[in-house]
């Protein structure tokens, strides 16, 4: 191997070391459906070693390969909405995971489906991925402001969705729990 | 409530704190360096000699032992490069090695697996395999009957430790599941293995660690460097609400090598003439060998004679009155 090799397969270890659970991450919740999470992370390290004189260096390579996946992605929905529209349809409307388990997750996956795309996107990468509205700017392609107002807005729609459902929720519990008591009063004859 | 509580709960949403996530970063990770390998290879004027996953699957459950343990060996050479003077021989070795050792195990071998706490025997295990027959020999700790199990042509044959003799137990795929870990179980573990998960695992990168390389007096050499515990040791399932993973040939790892992102010594001997002769892994007072002997030669393994049916044993032990 010479050393101009050697040397290329260290960084790009170094950077798939440090960044695959991050867009790993990224490509499961935003992959949806339609589209193949693993193919896409893939195709992204794929691009990242052809083009590994391109990737930034430090930190600057994460946002790199949050907006080579964001691209990846596109292309995998496109690819698919010309085989099945329903299922592109599917995609952007899907939740970013199978049904949860944990009923918190549950009412976390519900308020996320009820957000717009992009509001999710924009949520999601930064409290999931850790991004800063800069980065997340870089990532989408749109100023910084809009990035933040975006966020902003995101964050207030989410809170609203969930407070929502979980109120839903406890009330759900109570009006399950008094037709329970009334049965229980009627069966034992108690006033 | 608060924004802050509500992305409390988003945040503790994030499938990254889920089980299952790390196994996720190992699948995606096979799929990026097949990828890569294929396009470093696209682009050299001598294409190389990639091993399909798929022309392992199927083989007998040591020749699936045996290719891990050659994947180790290139894992360790490929994510070691550039550390040490005549690495870039050692790649070359170690691919050599890899693609002698695993066409070798197809056909025939032997496996002596041992494993050792704080200096004392904890389980040991002897496979013969070839072709698809294949004899199993626990002299572990918790099993020292050290009477073989075998396979031969379907067929399943043990001992009574009661009697002398071999029993004919029957045909492998109707042993029951519900008694425990059947061949078939076995077989199927091993074979899911090396269909995906355990070869995924050991190629991902993990550049940290360095390799070194000693030759020794009898022509083979040893290679050192530090694997990751999840490389080598495999998720299967949970018990008692933890994790438990599991090295090839089924023991449980413990300690340090149960934490997947644990980097343990891990020392692979090559032999003169090319072929892997033993993986060791050894993490605190731990110590995990496999020592590989008769590849490609092992002889075939034959149906013992006169062995009894379950049924006629049963019968002559509780006699129907």
């Amino acid at each position: 191997m010479k050393e101009g090799e050697r040397e290329r397969r260290r960084r790009f270890e170094e950077l798939f070391g440090a960044y695959a659970a991050d867009i790993v991450d990224y490509c499961g919740w935003r992959a949806g459906p339609a589209s193949d999470p693993q193919d896409a992370v893939a195709e992204v390290f794929l691009t990242a070693w052809r083009r590994l004189d391109d990737v930034p260096r430090g930190d600057a390579a994460r946002v790199w390969l949050y907006a080579t996946a964001r691209r990846v992605i596109a292309n995998q929905r496109r690819s698919t909405r010309r085989r099945a529209a329903l299922a592109e349809r599917m995609a952007l409307t899907a939740p970013p995971q199978g049904p949860p388990s944990d009923p918190e997750d549950s009412l976390v996956h519900e308020a996320l489906r009820r957000l717009s795309p992009i509001d999710r996107e924009v949520l999601l990468l930064s409290e999931w991925e850790g991004l800063s509205p800069v980065q997340i700017a870089s990532v989408l392609r749109c100023p910084k402001v809009t990035a933040r107002g975006r966020l902003h807005r995101a964050r207030r729609r989410f809170r609203s969705a969930f407070e929502e459902l979980t109120a839903n929720e406890h009330g759900e519990r109570r009006s399950r729990a008094i037709p329970a008591m009334s049965v229980t009063h009627a069966d034992g004859g108690e006033p | 409530m608060s924004t802050s509580q509500s992305l409390d709960a988003l945040r503790r949403a994030n499938p990254r704190n889920k089980p299952g996530f790390d196994e996720a970063v190992d699948a995606a990770a096979a799929e990026v360096w097949a990828r890569v390998e294929a396009a470093v290879a696209a682009d050299e004027p001598h294409p190389r000699q990639f091993r399909p996953r798929r022309r392992i699957v199927g083989v007998s459950v040591a020749g699936v032992a045996l290719a891990t343990a050659a994947a180790v060996a290139v894992f360790l050479t490929v994510g070691s490069s550039g550390v040490t003077p005549g690495v870039e021989n050692a790649a070359a070795a170690f691919k050599k090695a890899a693609r002698l050792t695993a066409a070798s195990a197809e056909r025939s071998g032997s496996a002596t697996v041992q494993m050792t706490h704080d200096g004392r025997l904890w389980a040991h295990k002897t496979v013969r395999w070839n072709g698809d027959d294949l004899e199993i020999t626990d002299r572990g700790r918790w099993h020292s009957s050290g009477l073989p199990l075998l396979v031969v042509n379907g067929m399943m044959y043990g001992h009574d430790p009661d009697h002398e003799g071999w029993v004919e137990v029957g045909p492998v795929s109707s042993i029951d599941p519900g008694s425990g870990t059947t061949p078939t179980d076995i077989l199927a573990a091993v074979r899911e293995d090396t269909g995906g998960a355990t070869l995924r695992r050991i190629t991902r990168a993990m550049p940290a660690g360095g390799l070194t390389r000693t030759n020794q007096s009898d022509g083979s050499t040893v290679y050192r460097g530090t694997v990751p515990a999840g490389q080598i040791a495999r998720e299967t399932g949970f018990k008692e609400g933890r994790v438990i993973r599991v090295f090839p040939f089924g023991y449980v790892a413990h300690d340090a090598a149960a934490n997947p992102r644990s980097l343990l010594d891990t020392a692979v001997k090559v032999g003169a003439d090319g072929v892997i002769r033993e993986i060791a892994v050894t993490w605190g007072t731990w110590a995990y060998t496999v020592t590989y002997s008769d590849l490609g030669s092992a002889p075939a393994l034959v149906a013992p004679a006169n062995a009894k049916s379950l049924r006629e044993e049963r019968t002559e032990t509780n006699p129907t009155p």
